[in-house]
C-alpha cells in the first residue's frame, strides 16, 4: 500500500519556511538594495523591490573599483591572506588530525579533548589573549625582545593578521579533517605496504587520494568564513595596510550612509560562495557516498 | 622510517596543543592581576572579579548586563531552534526527489555562508523590509536561530542515518501509524541529538559575534563578545579577561553537563561508548 | 578682560560682520540648500527649519533610565554617577566611533538614545533634514547663560534651537617629547612630520574623513576645508596615499590612550585628546613627555549636545544638559575628559591656574584668538560629500 506520506513535508515545513523567510528573502533584500537607487540628500540606499526595475549602475561602479580601482588592493589582499592562512592551517592541522586518527593510541581521548577545547573558547577571547601577548609590553613581545627582535606586532603587520586567522580557524580544520581520516579504510594503506610501497608512497598514492574529498571540504569550511572576517584584522591591526574585504563590508553596511556599496560587496562575496558551495556539495556527496560503502 | 614519523608527529601535536591553549590560559591568569595592566603582572588579586566596587565584573552594571544578555539570547535561541531543527531534519530525511534536494540545499547553505553575509543581509532586511522587527534582542534572536538551524539539522540527520529506518518499519508492521512510530519509537532514540544540539547551539550563540553585532541596538543589547570587542580597542582592565573567562566557563559547564547527560543516556540504553561516544555525538556537528 | 575680548570676537564672527578676511573668505560659502539640506556657515548663519514643538515648560522629570549616546571616555564617570544620585535615575551609555556611523545608526534605528553628546556641525544638516532632533526648551536650562556668548547662537543653529554647545577644540599634532623634538614642527612646514617615514608604524591619524583629508590639504597649503573642488580633493587623496605608504598609519580615535602608553610617537588628533592623555600616562612617565603642536593653519571647532525627537526622557535630557553647563560640574568633567568646556566662566587662564594643565601643554588650549583664526568645518552638499567620501575610501582601502 502506497500512501503519500504527508507527514514528512509537514514536519519539514516550519523549518524550511523559516529558512526561506529569514535566509532566502534577506539575500533578495540585499540584491534589492544593491540594485536600487540612492536618495539624493543622504545618499542612502533606496531598495528597488521590483527586479524589472533594477539599476546596475552602482554595482558596475563597485565592480570597476574592484577590478581596477581602490578596491582592487583590498580584494587581492584578502585572497592572498586567506590562501596563506589556509595553507598554513593545513600545514599545522593536517599532521595533528593525522596523528589523532592514526597514531594516538592510549592518549587519544586526552588529545582529542585538548584539541577540541579551543572550540568552546570564545573566538574573541582567543584573539584578546593574543592582543595582550603581542602588545609592546606583552609577554610575547618581551620574549622576542630577549632575542633582540623588537617589532611592533600590532602595528598593521600582515604576518600578524594571517597568523591570527590561522590561530582562529585552524580548530575548524582539524576536526573535519580528523573525522575524514578516522573513517578512511586503512586496510588499503596496509595492502599497499604489503605490495611493496614505502610508507611515503603509500601516503601519497593511497591516503591522500582517499582523503581528498574531505580535505577539499575542510578547506572550504575555513576559507569561506575567512573571506568574510573583519574582526581579526580589526583587533590585531588597525591599519589600512591590512584592510580586508570584510572590513569594507562592515564599514559600508554598519558605519556609513552608503549601504548600497556594502550590499554590492555582499553580493560579490555571495557569488564566490555559490561557486564554492557547488564544489563543497559535490565533494561532500562524493564523500558521503564513500562513507556509506 | 615509520619511527621517524612517530617522533615528528607527537611533537607537532603537543606543540599545537600548547600553542593553542597557553595564550588563553595566560589570559585567564591575568584576570587575577592586581594592577590595571593586562600585560604586566602585578600580583594576585580578585579585584576584577568581585573586589573593585566600580570596575569588577560583579559590580559593573554594564558587564553584568552583557552576561545577562548573552545567557538570555543563548537560552531563548536553543528553546526555539531545537524543535524547528528536529522537525526539519526528520521531515527532510524522508523526502524524496526534487523537494529533498531543495531542502538539502537550503539547509546546507547557511553552514558555509560567512556570518558577515548573513549579518549584513539580515540588517538590511530588518531595517528596510521587515521593519516591524526592532533591532536589538528580537533581531538578534531571529538571526541566531536562523544561523543555528543548520547545525541542528546536521546533528539530527547524522543520528537518523545511523538509526536507520528499521525500528520504525518494525513498529508500523506491528500496527502503529506513522505518527505513532515517530513519536514513540524514533523520538526517544533522538535524545542524544537533542542534547548534542542543545550543547552546540548554546555554545555557538553565546560565542556569536558577527550576527549579534550587526543586529545590535546599542548598549541594551550588548552581549559579552560585543563587550570584549569594543573594550579591547580601548583601555580595558583585567575585568575584561575575567568577563571572557566567565563566558568560557559557562560554555564549558553546559558542555560538561551535556556530555554527562549523553553518557548517562547511553549507559542506560545499553550503549557502552561512554565519554568518547558522547564526544562524537557533540562534535558530529563539525564533521 | 580676556573674557570680554573673547565674547566680542565671537559675537562678531558669528554675526558675520567683521571677519578675519584672508582666512574666512576662503572658507565661507553661502548658505546652501541642496535639496533639503540647510547648511549654515560663518559668513551665512542659518536658522534651522522647524521640527515640531519643544516639550512644555515645568514638566516633572522622568523616572528610570536616561540613555546617552556618546564618544568613548567622553564624560567623567563621576559626573555621571553624581547626576544619577542627584535625580535617582540610571544612566546607560552607548558608544559611537565616528560621526558617520552615529548618523547611520540613528537613522536606521540601531541607536535610540535620549540625549546625544559630541556631534558637530558637519553632522547637523543631515540630522535636521532627517528630522531627528527636537527643539530645546531653554526654560529647563538656566545655566545656558554660562555658555560663551558667541556660541549661544552659533552660525550653524541660530538661537540654539536644537543644539547646545559643549566643548571647544582644535586639530593639531600630539607627540611624545621624549621621542620627538619640538623643533621638528617649527623648522619648515610642521605638517611634514606626519609624512616622515622615520615614524613608520608609530603614527596615527584620525578616523574622521573631514579632519584627516583636511590635514592633507593643510600640508599642501590649501585652506578651504569645505571645498567641493574635485581637483583639490584628488590632490589631497594622493597626498594621503603618500602618507599611508610612508608611515603605515593607524586610523582610529585612540591616540589619547596609545600615545601615553608609548605605542605611538606622533598622532594627528583633536587638541582635547592630549589633555585626556594625561590621565592615561603609566606610572613613571612624567606629564612632560606629552607635547602638542598647534599649527597656524588648522581647524577649530566645537561640538554640541542635542536631544533626539523620540527621546523617551526629554526632561531628564534637558536637565542633564543644564547639569553639564554648571561651572563646577564642567570643571570636574574637564579633569577627566580633557577638552575645554565652551563656558565663558572657564577661560584658558582658569584652566592654567587650576593646575590641571601642565606648562608644556598650554599650547593645546584654544584661546579666543586661535578660535577665531581657525577654519570651521561645515556640512557639505551631498555631491561634495560624495567626493570627500570617495577620497577617504581610496585612502582607507589600503
Amino acid at each position: 500500500m502506497k500512501q503519500s506520506p504527508k507527514i514528512w513535508p509537514a514536519l519539514a515545513a516550519p523549518g524550511a519556511t523559516w529558512l526561506l523567510a529569514l535566509f532566502g528573502i534577506p539575500f533578495y533584500a540585499v540584491a534589492c538594495v544593491a540594485f536600487g537607487t540612492i536618495d539624493p540628500i543622504f545618499r542612502d540606499a533606496v531598495p528597488q523591490w521590483n527586479p524589472l526595475a533594477w539599476d546596475f549602475g552602482q554595482a558596475r561602479e563597485v565592480l570597476a573599483s574592484v577590478l581596477s580601482g581602490p578596491l582592487q588592493g583590498v580584494f587581492l589582499r584578502t585572497i592572498v591572506y586567506v590562501l596563506a592562512a589556509m595553507i598554513t592551517s593545513f600545514a599545522i592541522g593536517f599532521p595533528v588530525a593525522y596523528f589523532l586518527a592514526r597514531h594516538a593510541g592510549k592518549r587519544k581521548l586526552l588529545l582529542l579533548t585538548l584539541v577540541i577545547v579551543p572550540f568552546w573558547v570564545n573566538y574573541l577571547m582567543r584573539m584578546l589573549a593574543w592582543v595582550n601577548l603581542l602588545s609592546p609590553s606583552g609577554l610575547f613581545s618581551r620574549f622576542m625582545g630577549v632575542f633582540g627582535i623588537h617589532y611592533n606586532w600590532l602595528d598593521g603587520s600582515p604576518i600578524t593578521v594571517v597568523l591570527g586567522l590561522v590561530y582562529g580557524y585552524v580548530p575548524f580544520l582539524i576536526l573535519p579533517m580528523y573525522a575524514t581520516l578516522e573513517r578512511l579504510d586503512w586496510r588499503l594503506v596496509e595492502a599497499a605496504r604489503d605490495l611493496g610501497a614505502t610508507s611515503r608512497q603509500a601516503f601519497r598514492l593511497v591516503t591522500i587520494p582517499m582523503a581528498q574529498a574531505g580535505m577539499a571540504a575542510a578547506a572550504i569550511l575555513i576559507a569561506l568564513p575567512m573571506f568574510g572576517d573583519y574582526y581579526t584584522n580589526d583587533l590585531l591591526s588597525r591599519s589600512p595596510r591590512t584592510e580586508m574585504l570584510g572590513n569594507q563590508i562592515d564599514f559600508y553596511v554598519n558605519n556609513s550612509q552608503q549601504p548600497q556599496r556594502g550590499a554590492v560587496l555582499v553580493l560579490m562575496l555571495s557569488a564566490l560562495l555559490l561557486v564554492a558551495l557547488s564544489w563543497y556539495l559535490r565533494s561532500t556527496s562524493r564523500y558521503a557516498k564513500e562513507r556509506t560503502k | 622510517m615509520t619511527r621517524r614519523r612517530f617522533r615528528v608527529l607527537p611533537t607537532i601535536i603537543w606543540g599545537y596543543v600548547i600553542w593553542s591553549l597557553v595564550p588563553v590560559i595566560i589570559a585567564v591568569a591575568y584576570s587575577f592581576n592586581d594592577g590595571r595592566s593586562r600585560t604586566v603582572w602585578q600580583g594576585f588579586s580578585l579585584r576584577w572579579w568581585i573586589g573593585d566596587p566600580n570596575a569588577s565584573v560583579l559590580h559593573d552594571a554594564s558587564m553584568r548586563n552583557a552576561i545577562f544578555n548573552s545567557l538570555i539570547l543563548a537560552f531563548t535561541t536553543v528553546v526555539i531552534v531545537i524543535p524547528i531543527g528536529i522537525s526539519l531534519a526528520v521531515g527532510a530525511h524522508r523526502l524524496r526527489g526534487r523537494s529533498a534536494k531543495a531542502v538539502q540545499g537550503l539547509t546546507s547553505v547557511p553552514l558555509i555562508t560567512p556570518e558577515i553575509v548573513v549579518g549584513a543581509a539580515l540588517l538590511l532586511t530588518f531595517t528596510r523590509l521587515f521593519t516591524g522587527i526592532p533591532l536589538g534582542f528580537p533581531a538578534q534572536l531571529l538571526g541566531n536561530v536562523t544561523f543555528s538551524i543548520s547545525a541542528v539539522v546536521v546533528i539530527v540527520r547524522a543520528r537518523l542515518v545511523s538509526i536507520g529506518s528499521g525500528f520504525e518499519e518494525a513498529a508500523r508492521d506491528l500496527g502503529a501509524t506513522r505518527f505513532q512510530a515517530l513519536r514513540y519509537v524514533l523520538m526517544p532514540m533522538l535524545w542524544p541529538s537533542v542534547m548534542a544540539s542543545l550543547v552546540v547551539v548554546f555554545a555557538t550563540v553565546i560565542d556569536d559575534f558577527v550576527i549579534t553585532s550587526f543586529l545590535s541596538s546599542g548598549v541594551d543589547s550588548e552581549t559579552v563578545p560585543l563587550r570584549i570587542y569594543s573594550s579591547v580597542k580601548g583601555g580595558a582592565t583585567p575585568a575584561l579577561n575575567a568577563l571572557a573567562t566567565l563566558l568560557v566557563l559557562t560554555s564549558f559547564t553546559v558542555l560538561i553537563c551535556g556530555l554527562f547527560g549523553l553518557s548517562l543516556w547511553r549507559k542506560r540504553h545499553g550503549d557502552n561508548g561512554g565519554l568518547r561516544a558522547a564526544l562524537a555525538d557533540v562534535t558530529q556537528a563539525d564533521a | 578682560m580676556l573674557r570680554r575680548d573673547f565674547l566680542r570676537n565671537l559675537v562678531i564672527t558669528t554675526g558675520g560682520l567683521v571677519v578675519a578676511p584672508s582666512l574666512l573668505s576662503a572658507c565661507g560659502t553661502s548658505a546652501t540648500s541642496s535639496g533639503e539640506l540647510v547648511i549654515g556657515t560663518p559668513t551665512n548663519p542659518t536658522k534651522l527649519p522647524a521640527n515640531g514643538e519643544a516639550i512644555a515648560d515645568g514638566l516633572a522629570e522622568e523616572k528610570g533610565t536616561l540613555e546617552i549616546l556618546n564618544w568613548a571616555d567622553y564624560t567623567n564617570p563621576e559626573v555621571i554617577a553624581d547626576f544619577e544620585k542627584l535625580f535617582g535615575v540610571t544612566i546607560k551609555t552607548s558608544i559611537y566611533d565616528t560621526e558617520e556611523s552615529a548618523i547611520a545608526k540613528l537613522r536606521n534605528g540601531t541607536f535610540k538614545p535620549d540625549l546625544i553628546i559630541g556631534l558637530t556641525d558637519t553632522a547637523l544638516a543631515r540630522l535636521s533634514a532627517a528630522k531627528l532632533l527636537q527643539p530645546i526648551n531653554k526654560s529647563y536650562i538656566p545655566h545656558f547663560t554660562n555658555l560663551i556668548g558667541g556660541l549661544q547662537s552659533p552660525y550653524y543653529d541660530l538661537d540654539s534651537q536644537y543644539t547646545v554647545a559643549h566643548v571647544i577644540y582644535a586639530n593639531g599634532i600630539a607627540y611624545r617629547t621624549d621621542r620627538i623634538d619640538s623643533s621638528v614642527f617649527t623648522s619648515g612646514n610642521g605638517y611634514d612630520a606626519m609624512w616622515d617615514s622615520a615614524y613608520k608604524g608609530k603614527l596615527a591619524v584620525l578616523d574622521s574623513y573631514r579632519d584627516t583629508i583636511s590635514l592633507a590639504m593643510f600640508q599642501a597649503g590649501k585652506n578651504d576645508v569645505n571645498t567641493s573642488d574635485a581637483d583639490v580633493l584628488s590632490a589631497a587623496q594622493e597626498n594621503l596615499i603618500r602618507l599611508r605608504n610612508a608611515t603605515n598609519p593607524k586610523v582610529d580615535i585612540l591616540s589619547y590612550q596609545e600615545l601615553p602608553a608609548g605605542n605611538r610617537d606622533i598622532a594627528f588628533t583633536w587638541s582635547g585628546d592630549i589633555l585626556t592623555a594625561l590621565g592615561y600616562l603609566p606610572e613613571g612617565t612624567p606629564a612632560e613627555s606629552l607635547g602638542f603642536w598647534y599649527p597656524e593653519q588648522t581647524i577649530t571647532a566645537n561640538d554640541f549636545l542635542c536631544i533626539p525627537k523620540d527621546s523617551k526622557a526629554p526632561v531628564l535630557a534637558h536637565k542633564f544638559i543644564d547639569y553639564l553647563l554648571d561651572t563646577d560640574v564642567a570643571l570636574k568633567n574637564q579633569t577627566y575628559v580633557g577638552y575645554q568646556p565652551a563656558l565663558s566662566t572657564i577661560t584658558v587662564d582658569t584652566l592654567l591656574s587650576s593646575g590641571a594643565i601642565p606648562e608644556t601643554l598650554k599650547d593645546s588650549l584654544v584661546t579666543p584668538e586661535k578660535y577665531d583664526s581657525g577654519q570651521r568645518l561645515v556640512s557639505l552638499s551631498p555631491d561634495a560629500d560624495a567626493l570627500w567620501l570617495d577620497a577617504w575610501a581610496a585612502f582607507t582601502a589600503g
